[in-house]
Protein backbone atom coordinates (compact mmCIF):
# COMPACT_ATOMS: atom_id res chain seq x y z
CA UNK A 1 0.00 0.00 0.00
CA UNK A 2 0.96 3.51 -0.57
CA UNK A 3 -0.19 6.00 1.53
CA UNK A 4 0.58 8.88 -0.36
CA UNK A 5 -2.24 10.92 -1.51
CA UNK A 6 -0.99 13.38 -4.53
CA UNK A 7 -2.43 16.71 -4.93
CA UNK A 8 0.54 18.93 -7.64
CA UNK A 9 -2.19 22.15 -6.38
CA UNK A 10 -0.59 25.67 -6.01
CA UNK A 11 -1.16 26.58 -2.63
CA UNK A 12 -0.39 29.97 -0.37
CA UNK A 13 2.63 29.65 2.68
CA UNK A 14 3.91 32.24 4.61
CA UNK A 15 7.27 31.21 5.02
CA UNK A 16 9.73 32.97 7.66
CA UNK A 17 13.38 33.46 6.77
CA UNK A 18 15.58 33.40 9.46
CA UNK A 19 18.40 35.75 10.14
CA UNK A 20 20.98 32.99 11.52
CA UNK A 21 20.77 29.13 11.51
CA UNK A 22 22.01 26.14 9.85
CA UNK A 23 20.49 25.89 6.18
CA UNK A 24 18.04 23.41 7.33
CA UNK A 25 16.43 25.76 9.42
CA UNK A 26 16.84 29.00 7.79
CA UNK A 27 13.83 29.16 5.59
CA UNK A 28 10.52 27.69 7.21
CA UNK A 29 7.08 27.80 6.10
CA UNK A 30 4.85 28.26 8.88
CA UNK A 31 1.12 28.48 7.05
CA UNK A 32 -0.40 27.25 4.40
CA UNK A 33 -3.82 27.80 2.45
CA UNK A 34 -4.96 24.97 0.45
CA UNK A 35 -9.26 24.40 -1.01
CA UNK A 36 -9.67 27.29 1.36
CA UNK A 37 -8.54 25.79 4.64
CA UNK A 38 -5.78 27.47 6.77
CA UNK A 39 -2.90 24.52 8.03
CA UNK A 40 -0.28 25.76 10.54
CA UNK A 41 2.94 23.98 9.80
CA UNK A 42 4.70 23.18 13.34
CA UNK A 43 7.48 20.82 11.91
CA UNK A 44 10.10 20.94 8.67
CA UNK A 45 10.87 17.15 8.68
CA UNK A 46 13.37 17.25 5.57
CA UNK A 47 14.18 19.91 2.89
CA UNK A 48 16.24 19.36 -0.30
CA UNK A 49 17.10 21.29 -3.72
CA UNK A 50 16.72 19.46 -6.51
CA UNK A 51 16.64 20.89 -10.46
CA UNK A 52 13.80 20.55 -12.96
CA UNK A 53 16.57 22.00 -16.31
CA UNK A 54 18.10 25.17 -15.14
CA UNK A 55 14.89 26.01 -12.71
CA UNK A 56 16.03 25.03 -8.67
CA UNK A 57 13.25 23.70 -6.69
CA UNK A 58 13.42 23.77 -3.09
CA UNK A 59 11.52 20.97 -1.31
CA UNK A 60 10.27 21.06 1.80
CA UNK A 61 8.59 18.27 3.65
CA UNK A 62 7.03 19.39 6.95
CA UNK A 63 4.37 18.41 9.09
CA UNK A 64 1.10 20.34 10.98
CA UNK A 65 0.86 17.38 13.38
CA UNK A 66 -0.66 15.15 12.27
CA UNK A 67 -0.56 14.74 8.81
CA UNK A 68 2.57 15.29 6.46
CA UNK A 69 2.72 17.36 3.70
CA UNK A 70 5.46 17.86 0.51
CA UNK A 71 5.90 21.43 -0.60
CA UNK A 72 7.86 22.47 -3.43
CA UNK A 73 9.33 26.03 -4.02
CA UNK A 74 10.04 27.12 -7.33
CA UNK A 75 12.62 29.60 -7.36
CA UNK A 76 12.48 31.11 -10.68
CA UNK A 77 8.28 30.94 -10.66
CA UNK A 78 8.38 31.83 -7.06
CA UNK A 79 5.45 29.97 -6.61
CA UNK A 80 4.36 26.75 -3.91
CA UNK A 81 3.01 23.99 -4.96
CA UNK A 82 1.51 21.14 -2.44
CA UNK A 83 2.71 18.07 -4.70
CA UNK A 84 0.99 15.15 -1.81
CA UNK A 85 0.39 14.48 1.38
CA UNK A 86 0.38 11.57 3.78
CA UNK A 87 -2.10 11.03 6.53
CA UNK A 88 -1.24 10.20 10.35
CA UNK A 89 -2.22 6.74 9.95
CA UNK A 90 -2.66 6.27 6.27
CA UNK B 1 48.05 -19.34 18.74
CA UNK B 2 48.27 -15.98 20.07
CA UNK B 3 47.90 -12.72 18.58
CA UNK B 4 51.90 -12.76 17.47
CA UNK B 5 51.58 -15.92 16.12
CA UNK B 6 48.57 -14.99 13.54
CA UNK B 7 51.25 -12.02 12.12
CA UNK B 8 48.37 -9.50 12.67
CA UNK B 9 48.90 -5.82 11.63
CA UNK B 10 50.13 -4.08 14.43
CA UNK B 11 49.05 -0.48 13.07
CA UNK B 12 46.61 1.79 14.72
CA UNK B 13 43.21 1.48 13.00
CA UNK B 14 43.34 4.72 10.53
CA UNK B 15 40.12 3.80 8.13
CA UNK B 16 36.61 4.69 9.02
CA UNK B 17 34.10 2.97 7.46
CA UNK B 18 30.04 5.08 7.37
CA UNK B 19 27.31 3.63 6.75
CA UNK B 20 23.69 5.25 6.91
CA UNK B 21 21.43 2.06 7.68
CA UNK B 22 18.20 1.71 6.28
CA UNK B 23 19.09 4.79 3.97
CA UNK B 24 16.50 5.57 1.91
CA UNK B 25 13.71 4.01 4.12
CA UNK B 26 15.09 6.38 6.69
CA UNK B 27 14.63 9.41 4.76
CA UNK B 28 11.54 8.32 3.73
CA UNK B 29 10.43 8.02 7.63
CA UNK B 30 12.57 11.51 8.32
CA UNK B 31 10.88 13.19 5.29
CA UNK B 32 7.20 11.33 6.44
CA UNK B 33 6.62 11.75 10.03
CA UNK B 34 3.32 9.32 9.67
CA UNK B 35 5.38 6.39 8.56
CA UNK B 36 8.23 6.51 11.56
CA UNK B 37 8.20 3.17 13.46
CA UNK B 38 6.21 1.38 10.83
CA UNK B 39 7.19 -1.44 8.54
CA UNK B 40 7.49 0.20 5.37
CA UNK B 41 10.05 -0.14 2.43
CA UNK B 42 10.91 1.69 -0.92
CA UNK B 43 11.07 0.39 -4.42
CA UNK B 44 11.94 1.66 -7.66
CA UNK B 45 8.31 1.69 -9.56
CA UNK B 46 5.38 -0.18 -7.72
CA UNK B 47 3.87 -2.72 -9.25
CA UNK B 48 2.13 -5.76 -7.68
CA UNK B 49 5.28 -7.52 -8.31
CA UNK B 50 7.91 -5.33 -7.09
CA UNK B 51 11.11 -5.72 -4.85
CA UNK B 52 11.92 -3.78 -2.00
CA UNK B 53 15.14 -1.87 -2.43
CA UNK B 54 15.50 -0.69 1.00
CA UNK B 55 13.48 -2.18 4.26
CA UNK B 56 12.60 -0.02 7.47
CA UNK B 57 14.24 -1.29 11.01
CA UNK B 58 10.66 -2.16 11.43
CA UNK B 59 10.03 -4.12 8.39
CA UNK B 60 13.52 -6.33 9.13
CA UNK B 61 12.32 -7.02 12.23
CA UNK B 62 9.17 -8.58 10.55
CA UNK B 63 11.53 -10.82 8.02
CA UNK B 64 11.02 -8.05 5.14
CA UNK B 65 14.78 -7.65 3.79
CA UNK B 66 16.02 -6.37 0.54
CA UNK B 67 15.05 -8.08 -2.39
CA UNK B 68 11.22 -9.32 -0.82
CA UNK B 69 8.60 -9.34 -3.25
CA UNK B 70 5.37 -6.32 -2.37
CA UNK B 71 3.34 -9.92 -2.45
CA UNK B 72 5.44 -11.59 0.09
CA UNK B 73 5.90 -8.39 2.35
CA UNK B 74 2.13 -7.43 2.49
CA UNK B 75 1.61 -11.60 3.36
CA UNK B 76 3.97 -10.72 5.83
CA UNK B 77 2.45 -7.24 6.96
CA UNK B 78 -0.68 -6.40 5.98
CA UNK B 79 0.22 -3.16 6.89
CA UNK B 80 3.39 -3.06 5.08
CA UNK B 81 3.93 0.37 3.47
CA UNK B 82 5.59 1.06 -0.04
CA UNK B 83 7.01 4.07 -1.57
CA UNK B 84 8.57 4.92 -4.57
CA UNK B 85 11.86 6.05 -4.64
CA UNK B 86 12.94 9.44 -4.67
CA UNK B 87 16.63 9.81 -6.42
CA UNK B 88 16.80 13.33 -6.00
CA UNK B 89 16.43 13.37 -1.63
CA UNK B 90 18.91 10.31 -2.07
CA UNK B 91 21.65 12.06 -4.34
CA UNK B 92 21.44 15.06 -1.49
CA UNK B 93 21.50 12.87 1.42
CA UNK B 94 24.24 11.43 -0.15
CA UNK B 95 25.92 14.92 -1.14
CA UNK B 96 25.95 16.06 2.57
CA UNK B 97 27.60 12.78 3.47
CA UNK B 98 30.08 13.48 1.10
CA UNK B 99 30.85 17.09 2.25
CA UNK B 100 30.93 16.08 6.05
CA UNK B 101 33.36 13.30 5.19
CA UNK B 102 35.47 15.86 3.35
CA UNK B 103 36.19 18.08 6.28
CA UNK B 104 38.15 15.14 7.63
CA UNK B 105 40.12 13.89 5.00
CA UNK B 106 40.93 14.39 1.61
CA UNK B 107 41.43 10.60 0.71
CA UNK B 108 37.63 9.61 0.85
CA UNK B 109 36.11 7.05 -1.06
CA UNK B 110 32.19 6.30 -1.57
CA UNK B 111 30.96 2.78 -1.82
CA UNK B 112 27.88 3.20 -2.38
CA UNK B 113 25.28 5.67 -2.33
CA UNK B 114 25.06 5.25 1.60
CA UNK B 115 28.29 4.00 3.01
CA UNK B 116 31.90 5.67 2.43
CA UNK B 117 35.32 5.16 3.90
CA UNK B 118 37.66 8.03 5.00
CA UNK B 119 41.12 7.07 5.08
CA UNK B 120 43.06 8.80 7.96
CA UNK B 121 46.72 7.84 7.16
CA UNK B 122 48.93 10.84 7.34
CA UNK B 123 46.67 12.93 9.19
CA UNK B 124 47.63 13.10 12.67
CA UNK B 125 49.13 16.61 12.78
CA UNK B 126 45.27 17.50 11.87
CA UNK B 127 43.42 15.48 14.37
CA UNK B 128 45.19 17.78 17.35
CA UNK B 129 45.55 14.18 19.55
CA UNK B 130 41.31 13.42 19.02
CA UNK B 131 40.61 10.24 18.63
CA UNK B 132 38.85 8.72 15.57
CA UNK B 133 36.11 7.44 18.26
CA UNK B 134 35.45 11.13 19.00
CA UNK B 135 35.48 11.91 15.45
CA UNK B 136 32.83 9.06 14.67
CA UNK B 137 30.46 10.29 17.16
CA UNK B 138 31.14 14.09 15.79
CA UNK B 139 30.72 12.80 12.39
CA UNK B 140 26.75 11.30 13.52
CA UNK B 141 26.03 13.94 15.15
CA UNK B 142 26.58 15.89 12.21
CA UNK B 143 24.63 13.46 9.97
CA UNK B 144 21.33 13.89 12.38
CA UNK B 145 22.23 17.08 12.00
CA UNK B 146 22.32 17.93 7.89
CA UNK B 147 19.73 15.09 7.05
CA UNK B 148 17.73 14.72 10.31
CA UNK B 149 17.29 12.84 13.94
CA UNK B 150 15.55 9.61 12.13
CA UNK B 151 18.58 8.85 10.49
CA UNK B 152 21.01 5.97 11.66
CA UNK B 153 24.71 5.73 11.35
CA UNK B 154 27.07 3.03 11.58
CA UNK B 155 30.56 3.83 12.20
CA UNK B 156 33.38 1.17 11.92
CA UNK B 157 37.02 1.76 12.51
CA UNK B 158 40.04 -0.76 11.49
CA UNK B 159 43.55 -0.88 10.28
CA UNK B 160 42.16 -1.65 6.90
CA UNK B 161 38.60 -1.06 4.85
CA UNK B 162 37.48 -4.54 5.39
CA UNK B 163 37.99 -4.86 9.34
CA UNK B 164 36.69 -1.00 9.37
CA UNK B 165 33.56 -2.44 7.49
CA UNK B 166 33.37 -5.68 9.66
CA UNK B 167 33.03 -3.25 12.51
CA UNK B 168 30.72 -0.99 11.33
CA UNK B 169 27.85 -3.80 11.18
CA UNK B 170 28.36 -5.41 14.85
CA UNK B 171 25.93 -3.01 16.21
CA UNK B 172 23.67 -2.31 13.84
CA UNK B 173 21.56 0.68 13.88
CA UNK B 174 23.91 3.60 15.55
CA UNK B 175 26.83 1.13 16.75
CA UNK B 176 30.35 2.51 16.59
CA UNK B 177 33.08 0.03 17.08
CA UNK B 178 37.17 -0.39 16.85
CA UNK B 179 38.72 -3.52 15.29
CA UNK B 180 42.36 -3.70 16.27
CA UNK B 181 45.06 -6.01 16.60
CA UNK B 182 43.67 -5.94 20.34
CA UNK B 183 40.46 -7.10 20.05
CA UNK B 184 40.68 -8.93 16.39
CA UNK B 185 40.12 -12.74 17.71
CA UNK B 186 37.03 -11.70 20.38
CA UNK B 187 35.33 -10.26 17.26
CA UNK B 188 36.29 -13.20 14.99
CA UNK B 189 35.06 -15.58 17.84
CA UNK B 190 31.78 -13.75 18.04
CA UNK B 191 31.40 -13.83 14.19
CA UNK B 192 30.17 -16.68 11.75
CA UNK B 193 31.39 -17.08 8.81
CA UNK B 194 29.09 -15.28 6.10
CA UNK B 195 28.90 -12.30 8.77
CA UNK B 196 32.57 -11.07 7.02
CA UNK B 197 31.93 -9.09 4.20
CA UNK B 198 32.39 -10.53 1.09
CA UNK B 199 31.79 -14.46 2.30
CA UNK B 200 28.10 -15.14 1.10
CA UNK B 201 27.04 -18.80 0.55
CA UNK B 202 29.05 -19.75 -2.56
CA UNK B 203 32.83 -18.52 -0.81
CA UNK B 204 30.65 -20.33 2.46
CA UNK B 205 30.69 -23.94 0.77
CA UNK B 206 33.94 -23.81 -0.45
CA UNK B 207 35.93 -22.86 2.72
CA UNK B 208 33.74 -25.59 4.78
CA UNK B 209 34.34 -28.07 1.91
CA UNK B 210 38.41 -27.44 3.59
CA UNK B 211 37.22 -28.09 7.16
CA UNK B 212 37.08 -23.89 7.62
CA UNK B 213 33.90 -23.24 9.15
CA UNK B 214 34.35 -20.15 11.54
CA UNK B 215 35.92 -16.86 10.89
CA UNK B 216 38.95 -18.00 13.54
CA UNK B 217 39.59 -21.20 11.50
CA UNK B 218 39.99 -19.02 8.43
CA UNK B 219 42.06 -16.83 10.20
CA UNK B 220 44.19 -19.52 10.94
CA UNK B 221 44.30 -21.43 7.82
CA UNK B 222 47.83 -21.30 5.99
CA UNK B 223 48.31 -19.12 3.10
CA UNK B 224 49.17 -22.17 0.48
CA UNK B 225 45.57 -23.62 1.01
CA UNK B 226 43.84 -20.71 0.84
CA UNK B 227 45.52 -20.06 -2.14
CA UNK B 228 45.94 -23.68 -3.80
CA UNK B 229 42.89 -25.45 -3.06
CA UNK B 230 40.13 -22.95 -1.63
CA UNK B 231 40.36 -19.99 -4.18
CA UNK B 232 42.49 -21.48 -6.30
CA UNK B 233 43.80 -17.66 -7.08
CA UNK B 234 45.66 -14.63 -5.98
CA UNK B 235 42.05 -14.07 -3.69
CA UNK B 236 43.35 -16.56 -1.09
CA UNK B 237 46.35 -14.59 -0.29
CA UNK B 238 43.99 -11.45 -0.66
CA UNK B 239 42.12 -12.78 1.88
CA UNK B 240 44.74 -14.28 4.29
CA UNK B 241 46.18 -10.95 4.47
CA UNK B 242 42.62 -9.23 4.75
CA UNK B 243 41.70 -11.18 7.65
CA UNK B 244 44.84 -9.90 9.51
CA UNK B 245 44.32 -6.40 8.82
CA UNK B 246 46.69 -5.57 5.51
CA UNK B 247 44.90 -3.54 2.89
CA UNK B 248 44.24 -5.65 -0.08
CA UNK B 249 40.73 -3.27 -1.16
CA UNK B 250 42.44 0.16 -2.00
CA UNK B 251 43.67 -0.67 -5.76
CA UNK B 252 41.46 0.88 -8.34
CA UNK B 253 39.39 -0.69 -10.64
CA UNK B 254 39.38 -0.42 -14.33
CA UNK B 255 35.95 0.21 -16.33
CA UNK B 256 35.16 -3.05 -17.89
CA UNK B 257 31.65 -2.26 -19.33
CA UNK B 258 28.97 0.04 -19.83
CA UNK B 259 25.16 0.02 -20.17
CA UNK B 260 21.93 -0.10 -19.13
CA UNK B 261 18.89 -2.21 -18.28
CA UNK B 262 15.20 -1.94 -17.75
CA UNK B 263 12.40 -4.03 -16.63
CA UNK B 264 9.53 -3.20 -18.99
CA UNK B 265 6.66 -1.46 -18.00
CA UNK B 266 4.19 -2.48 -19.58
CA UNK B 267 5.30 -6.20 -20.99
CA UNK B 268 4.85 -6.18 -24.44
CA UNK B 269 6.07 -7.78 -28.05
CA UNK B 270 4.89 -4.13 -29.93
CA UNK B 271 8.04 -3.26 -31.79
CA UNK B 272 7.86 0.23 -31.66
CA UNK B 273 7.10 0.65 -28.00
CA UNK B 274 10.13 -1.80 -27.57
CA UNK B 275 12.54 0.16 -30.15
CA UNK B 276 11.94 3.38 -28.81
CA UNK B 277 12.43 2.10 -25.39
CA UNK B 278 15.69 0.65 -26.65
CA UNK B 279 16.47 3.68 -28.46
CA UNK B 280 15.86 5.68 -24.78
CA UNK B 281 18.71 3.04 -23.23
CA UNK B 282 21.00 3.53 -25.58
CA UNK B 283 20.63 7.42 -25.01
CA UNK B 284 21.45 7.23 -21.46
CA UNK B 285 24.45 5.05 -22.12
CA UNK B 286 25.82 7.25 -24.60
CA UNK B 287 25.50 10.25 -21.61
CA UNK B 288 27.47 7.49 -19.40
CA UNK B 289 30.50 6.68 -22.16
CA UNK B 290 31.05 10.07 -22.70
CA UNK B 291 30.68 11.34 -19.15
CA UNK B 292 33.34 8.76 -18.38
CA UNK B 293 35.36 9.59 -21.47
CA UNK B 294 35.12 6.33 -23.37
CA UNK B 295 34.45 4.57 -26.46
CA UNK B 296 33.67 1.29 -27.08
CA UNK B 297 33.98 -1.41 -29.54
CA UNK B 298 31.81 -4.11 -28.72
CA UNK B 299 27.79 -3.74 -28.40
CA UNK B 300 25.85 -6.82 -26.12
CA UNK B 301 21.81 -6.27 -26.42
CA UNK B 302 19.90 -8.90 -24.74
CA UNK B 303 16.31 -9.54 -23.72
CA UNK B 304 14.61 -11.60 -21.37
CA UNK B 305 10.91 -12.66 -22.06
CA UNK B 306 7.83 -13.08 -19.74
CA UNK B 307 7.14 -16.69 -21.01
CA UNK B 308 10.79 -17.60 -20.00
CA UNK B 309 13.74 -17.22 -21.24
CA UNK B 310 15.43 -14.74 -23.05
CA UNK B 311 17.76 -14.04 -25.91
CA UNK B 312 21.11 -12.39 -26.09
CA UNK B 313 23.47 -11.02 -29.17
CA UNK B 314 26.98 -8.96 -29.22
CA UNK B 315 29.47 -7.88 -31.54
CA UNK B 316 32.90 -6.69 -31.75
CA UNK B 317 33.53 -3.74 -34.57
CA UNK B 318 36.76 -2.75 -35.95
CA UNK B 319 35.90 1.07 -35.07
CA UNK B 320 34.83 2.75 -32.04
CA UNK B 321 31.37 3.81 -31.00
CA UNK B 322 30.83 7.55 -29.09
CA UNK B 323 28.25 9.05 -30.62
CA UNK B 324 24.57 7.88 -29.99
CA UNK B 325 23.70 8.11 -33.27
CA UNK B 326 26.88 5.29 -33.63
CA UNK B 327 25.83 3.56 -30.75
CA UNK B 328 21.81 3.27 -31.99
CA UNK B 329 22.88 2.04 -35.29
CA UNK B 330 24.72 -0.66 -33.90
CA UNK B 331 22.44 -1.09 -31.04
CA UNK B 332 19.40 -1.69 -33.55
CA UNK B 333 20.65 -3.70 -35.95
CA UNK B 334 21.02 -6.28 -33.14
CA UNK B 335 17.91 -5.96 -31.66
CA UNK B 336 15.98 -5.95 -34.99
CA UNK B 337 16.94 -9.87 -34.92
CA UNK B 338 15.70 -10.72 -31.77
CA UNK B 339 12.83 -13.24 -31.77
CA UNK B 340 9.89 -11.25 -32.85
CA UNK B 341 6.30 -11.94 -31.34
CA UNK B 342 7.60 -12.52 -27.70
CA UNK B 343 6.67 -10.22 -24.94
CA UNK B 344 9.99 -8.72 -23.51
CA UNK B 345 9.86 -8.86 -19.83
CA UNK B 346 13.06 -7.15 -19.17
CA UNK B 347 15.62 -5.60 -21.56
CA UNK B 348 18.86 -3.98 -22.00
CA UNK B 349 22.25 -3.36 -23.68
CA UNK B 350 26.22 -2.62 -22.41
CA UNK B 351 28.95 -1.58 -24.43
CA UNK B 352 32.58 -3.14 -23.74
CA UNK B 353 35.86 -2.97 -25.08
CA UNK B 354 36.28 0.67 -23.53
CA UNK B 355 39.15 2.77 -24.52
CA UNK B 356 40.04 6.30 -23.51
CA UNK B 357 38.37 8.24 -25.85
CA UNK B 358 40.45 10.12 -28.61
CA UNK B 359 37.65 12.25 -30.04
CA UNK B 360 39.55 15.98 -28.67
CA UNK B 361 42.15 14.89 -30.88
CA UNK B 362 41.87 16.53 -34.66
CA UNK B 363 39.61 14.33 -36.55
CA UNK B 364 41.01 13.28 -40.47
CA UNK B 365 37.13 12.69 -41.32
CA UNK B 366 35.08 16.07 -41.86
CA UNK B 367 31.78 14.20 -41.27
CA UNK B 368 33.37 12.37 -38.55
CA UNK B 369 34.43 15.22 -36.71
CA UNK B 370 30.97 17.12 -37.26
CA UNK B 371 28.77 13.77 -36.06
CA UNK B 372 31.31 14.71 -33.04
CA UNK B 373 30.79 18.31 -32.41
CA UNK B 374 26.78 17.55 -32.98
CA UNK B 375 27.10 15.18 -30.24
CA UNK B 376 29.24 17.67 -28.12
CA UNK B 377 26.88 20.53 -28.51
CA UNK B 378 24.19 18.59 -27.56
CA UNK B 379 25.34 17.41 -24.57
CA UNK B 380 26.62 21.03 -23.24
CA UNK B 381 22.86 21.88 -23.87
CA UNK B 382 21.51 19.48 -21.87
CA UNK B 383 24.13 19.83 -19.27
CA UNK B 384 22.63 23.77 -18.68
CA UNK B 385 19.15 23.09 -19.74
CA UNK B 386 18.68 19.44 -17.75
CA UNK B 387 18.79 15.83 -19.39
CA UNK B 388 16.74 15.03 -22.93
CA UNK B 389 16.34 18.96 -23.54
CA UNK B 390 17.15 17.59 -26.94
CA UNK B 391 16.69 14.17 -27.65
CA UNK B 392 15.96 11.87 -30.53
CA UNK B 393 12.34 11.93 -31.54
CA UNK B 394 12.37 8.20 -31.66
CA UNK B 395 12.97 7.81 -28.18
CA UNK B 396 9.98 9.75 -26.86
CA UNK B 397 8.14 6.87 -26.00
CA UNK B 398 10.84 5.41 -24.38
CA UNK B 399 11.61 8.31 -22.28
CA UNK B 400 7.70 8.80 -21.12
CA UNK B 401 7.66 5.04 -19.87
CA UNK B 402 11.69 4.47 -18.95
CA UNK B 403 12.50 6.26 -15.18
CA UNK B 404 15.73 6.92 -13.44
CA UNK B 405 16.72 4.15 -11.14
CA UNK B 406 18.44 4.51 -7.88
CA UNK B 407 22.25 3.18 -8.51
CA UNK B 408 23.57 0.49 -6.13
CA UNK B 409 26.98 -0.03 -5.81
CA UNK B 410 28.95 1.93 -7.94
CA UNK B 411 29.06 5.81 -7.83
CA UNK B 412 30.60 6.78 -10.42
CA UNK B 413 27.45 8.48 -12.08
CA UNK B 414 25.78 10.35 -9.45
CA UNK B 415 27.30 13.63 -10.86
CA UNK B 416 25.19 12.56 -14.22
CA UNK B 417 22.19 11.33 -12.05
CA UNK B 418 22.24 14.71 -10.53
CA UNK B 419 22.00 16.42 -13.95
CA UNK B 420 19.12 14.33 -14.77
CA UNK B 421 17.37 14.32 -11.56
Amino acid sequence: MDPTIEINERVDVVTVFRRQGDISSLCMPCKMRWRGQEIALTELTLRHPTVQGKRMIHVFHVSDGTNGYRLEFDAERLSWTLIAMIAERP
Amino acid sequence: MNNYDYRLNKEPPQIMHIDLNSAFASAEQQAWPALRGRPMGVTNRLSKECCVIAASYEAKALGIKVGVRRTEAMALCPDFIMLETDPSKYTWMYQNLIKIMQDYSPNIKMKSIDEGIIDFHGLAPTLKGRSLEDIGYEIKQRVYQAVGKWMRINVGIGPNRFLAKTAAGLHKPDGLDVISHKNLIEVYESLKLEDLAGIAGGYGSRLRAHGISTPLEFLAADDGLLRKQVFRSINGLYWHERLRGYEMDDQPTNLGMVGRQWVVKKPSDNDDYLRSCMHFLVETTGMKLRYRNVEARGVCVWVEFSAGGGWRDKRMHRSTCYTNEDIWERVSRLFDHRPKHMVVRTMGLYLYELTPSSRSQLGLFEDVAKADYLTKAVDEINDFYGAFTVFSADTLVGKRNVRQKIPFGGTEYFELLLKRA
